[in-house]
């Protein structure tokens, strides 16, 4: 091991230990079970209330009383074929006491979303909104009872339905991964790298810069604290991976599996797994995590190398607001790119360093060129580099020279 | 291997405007124990630190056996003039970690923790955090935590300001047996009596510049010898006054002045000749301080020797 690497991994390993023996790492690990909790607690509500008011919500037919059975067959028979979902239908026999259709739309108790009245060849129909589903599928069943009755009793159609086995990814699909990939990485990256920014400060609140700038390269310390955060981000995933893969077991074992099978058939989500990223699940996973190893070491080193610069805390705090927005920045050019694979803003995001990684883990969803990957891991390390070799410079030239007073925007050391 | 371990040409640093350094070499011979005198502020710390590579000068260079510092830095030991330690750190860890960073491996570096610290009297704190201890024994951890390595240069801004005088003489002990092991030591102080006593080569540095390189001998025979004489004493003033060269001040019975090399043996001549008999007579060279006063003051006229914290300290030393 060359000596340079030897100083990091010292440096590394101090930060590391520094942060993880402390009873607020706990706390740091533990966060994102407060995001679930507070999740789980309003979606909870959120579908409580979306319950109750879908029980309400209903649309009447008040028709003639031999057409009642009619409408009802029709009912049964659409409701599977439409799309969206909706309301329960109540039929009501037409008698003079109730033909008003405006006064049955405004009855308390329930959301009328439209009523039918009047002869089905000519039906009225009073709706809540207009052009609203809930009157088309009023009119569709006026004319489906219509129909059934010129005709006469048909035979049942008994279609037997086949899916394609492996049918391919859609493209949509495809670019839903790259954005979930995208997506991932970015929110990993801003909760864990943003803490790089303040990292400096230790050191150069207790005096310890000196005692390793004169003892190794300030290159290898920069890289050494990039690393330790680094360790730290890779142990908060590898804990969380750990807590959902165990999570995930338990569920399976407790749930019936011909449940879980049906379950699968149904969600949406079952059928984004069968569908495989262009590059293949094993590349695109291994490039996701290689991505945000790199996007964490670029944002960090800026972020680090911005921190360095500042000579408060408070400082400090300031710099906070716009790394984040510039990291949300990065976020939303990635995300436009993943929308629009091979656009020239796509391209872009691509070769931006900072938005590069999580571009490029977009496209090993879309496109199932392989070398381009090598290309850009060596484009992004080559840019961490470049940030480190330029944060050093700065921090020789500025903090270390000048004493405590200085400040990166104004220079005071000559030459 | 180079006689010198430690050849710094010419440095210069400039701080906006100001010349914080002025041409200041340093050639320091292997083997010995080289002082960095000058009181404070005069740039002793910017010049250690150009030296050992942690800022880079405006102007002139610096070898360390007779390569660039930075490429050699496994072989130094260095305590900056501003302490500092990781304070969650147990004091052997702290010692490790300073002798990892130099390229020692981890466990020989708690072994030899272990062994300074008891050496020093602090087996006690051998696993106390810093944070702890009181600001002496952190600085005794430093200092232990910048020579664990055994370098062959080893660097001290200050090393003795902030230690009690049992910790101080611990120190000098320290500096010695180093030496002996054949480390050069290089340090930079403004007691004169730690420089006195230890010091093979001294330069003095006042305002920005170097104004004496030399021997602790050297730098005391700038300043003539001192004569401090007693007559008997029924013998009157006017006599004795004539005896004596102009210039001579009377303090209590007493009369002090300077005396040239060449002068001595005339001077106790003529006393033997005049009289007036010897009830005391001392003739001294100068303590470096006073040449060290000497020197500051030539640059400096406001220099005042024994303002404040530097008495207190030279009188503990």
């Amino acid at each position: 091991m060359t000596p340079f690497l030897k100083n990091m991994l010292v440096i590394a390993r101090r930060d590391f230990l520094a942060i993880v023996a402390t009873p607020t790492f706990l706390l740091f690990l533990l966060a994102p079970l407060f995001m679930v909790g507070m999740g789980l607690a309003g979606g909870m509500g959120a579908s409580q209330l979306a319950d109750s008011a879908r029980g309400a919500g209903r649309i009447v037919a008040v028709v003639g009383a031999d057409d009642v059975e009619a409408l009802r067959a029709a009912d049964a028979r659409l409701r599977a074929s439409v799309a969206r979902r909706v309301p329960v239908l109540e039929v009501r026999i037409a008698s003079p006491a109730n033909t008003d259709p405006v006064a049955i739309a405004r009855e308390k108790g329930s959301d009328t979303y439209a009523v039918l009245s009047g002869p089905l060849t000519a039906p009225r129909i009073v709706e809540r909104e207009a052009d609203s589903n809930a009157g088309r599928y009023l009119a569709l069943l006026a004319d489906d009872v219509l129909r059934s009755k010129a005709a006469g009793p048909l035979p049942p159609v008994a279609p037997k339905y086949e899916a394609l086995a492996s049918g391919g990814s859609s493209i949509a699909l495809q670019q839903s991964l790259g954005f979930g990939a995208v997506f991932i990485i970015f929110l990993l990256t801003l909760l864990l790298a943003g803490q790089t920014v303040s990292s400096l400060a230790e050191e150069k609140g207790n005096k310890v810069i000196e005692i390793l700038a004169a003892a190794v390269p300030l290159e290898s310390v920069f890289l050494g604290k990039l690393l330790g955060f680094l360790g730290v981000a890779v142990l908060f995933i590898a804990f969380w991976l750990v807590m959902a893969l165990a999570g995930g077991l338990i569920a399976a074992l407790q749930i019936d599996p011909a449940a879980l099978a049906s379950m699968q058939n149904a969600s949406k989500a079952a059928a984004a797994l069968t569908a495989a990223p262009a590059t293949g699940w094993p590349f695109f996973l291994g490039m996701g995590f290689v991505y945000f190893i790199l996007s964490f070491l670029l944002l960090g080193a800026v972020f680090l190398g911005v921190g360095a610069q500042a000579a408060t805390v408070r400082e400090i705090q300031m710099l906070s607001l716009p790394i984040t927005i510039f990291q949300v920045g990065m976020f939303s050019l990635s995300t436009a790119a993943a929308s629009a694979p091979g656009s020239s803003l796509s391209t872009i995001a691509q070769i931006f360093p900072l938005s590069s990684p999580l571009a490029m883990a977009a496209r090993a969803a879309t496109d199932d060129s392989k070398v381009v990957h090598l290309l850009a891991l060596g484009w992004q390390a080559i840019w961490v580099a470049l940030v480190i070799f330029v944060s050093v410079r700065l921090f020789r030239a500025g903090v270390l020279s000048g004493g405590s007073s200085w400040k990166f925007w104004r220079k005071t050391t000559r030459g | 291997m180079n006689d010198f371990s430690v050849e710094a040409i010419g440095l210069t640093k400039y701080f906006g405007d100001f010349k914080a350094v002025d041409d200041v070499s340093l050639t320091v011979p292997t083997g010995s124990i080289y002082g960095v005198l000058g009181p404070n502020g005069a740039g002793k710390t910017t010049s250690l630190r150009m030296t050992l590579g942690i800022i880079d000068p405006d102007e002139g260079s610096s070898r360390i056996f007779g390569a660039r510092p930075q490429s050699v830095r496994h072989r130094i030991g260095y305590l900056p003039e501003e302490r500092g330690l990781y304070p969650g750190m147990k004091a052997r860890e702290a010692i490790a970690f300073m002798g990892a960073l130099r390229g020692l491996d981890w466990s020989e570096g708690r072994r030899r923790a272990a062994t300074f610290m008891t050496e020093l009297g602090l087996e006690r704190v051998i696993d106390e955090k810093i944070r702890k201890m009181s600001k002496g024994m952190a600085q005794m951890i430093q200092l232990i935590g910048s020579i664990v390595h055994a370098p062959d240069l080893i660097v001290l801004d200050e090393p003795f300001s902030g230690l009690d005088p049992v910790n101080q003489e611990r120190l000098e002990m320290l500096v010695r047996r180093e030496r002996d092991r054949g480390a050069t030591v290089l340090f930079s102080t403004h007691v004169m009596a730690h420089a006195e006593r230890l010091c093979d080569r001294l330069a003095i540095i006042a305002r920005s510049q170097r104004r004496f390189e030399g021997t602790v001998d050297d730098a005391r025979s700038l300043l003539p010898m001192q004569v401090r004489y007693t007559a008997r004493a029924d013998a009157d003033a006017g006599s004795i006054a004539a005896l004596l060269p102009t210039g001579a001040e009377p303090r209590g019975d007493s009369w002090l002045f300077p005396i040239e090399d060449a002068d001595v043996e005339p001077l106790l001549a003529r006393i033997t000749g005049s009289g007036l008999g010897v009830a005391g007579l001392s003739i001294t060279r100068p303590a470096l301080h006073d040449a060290f006063v000497h020197i500051v003051r030539q640059v400096d006229a406001s220099f005042d020797a024994d303002a404040g914290t530097d008495a207190v300290e030279e009188a503990l030393a």
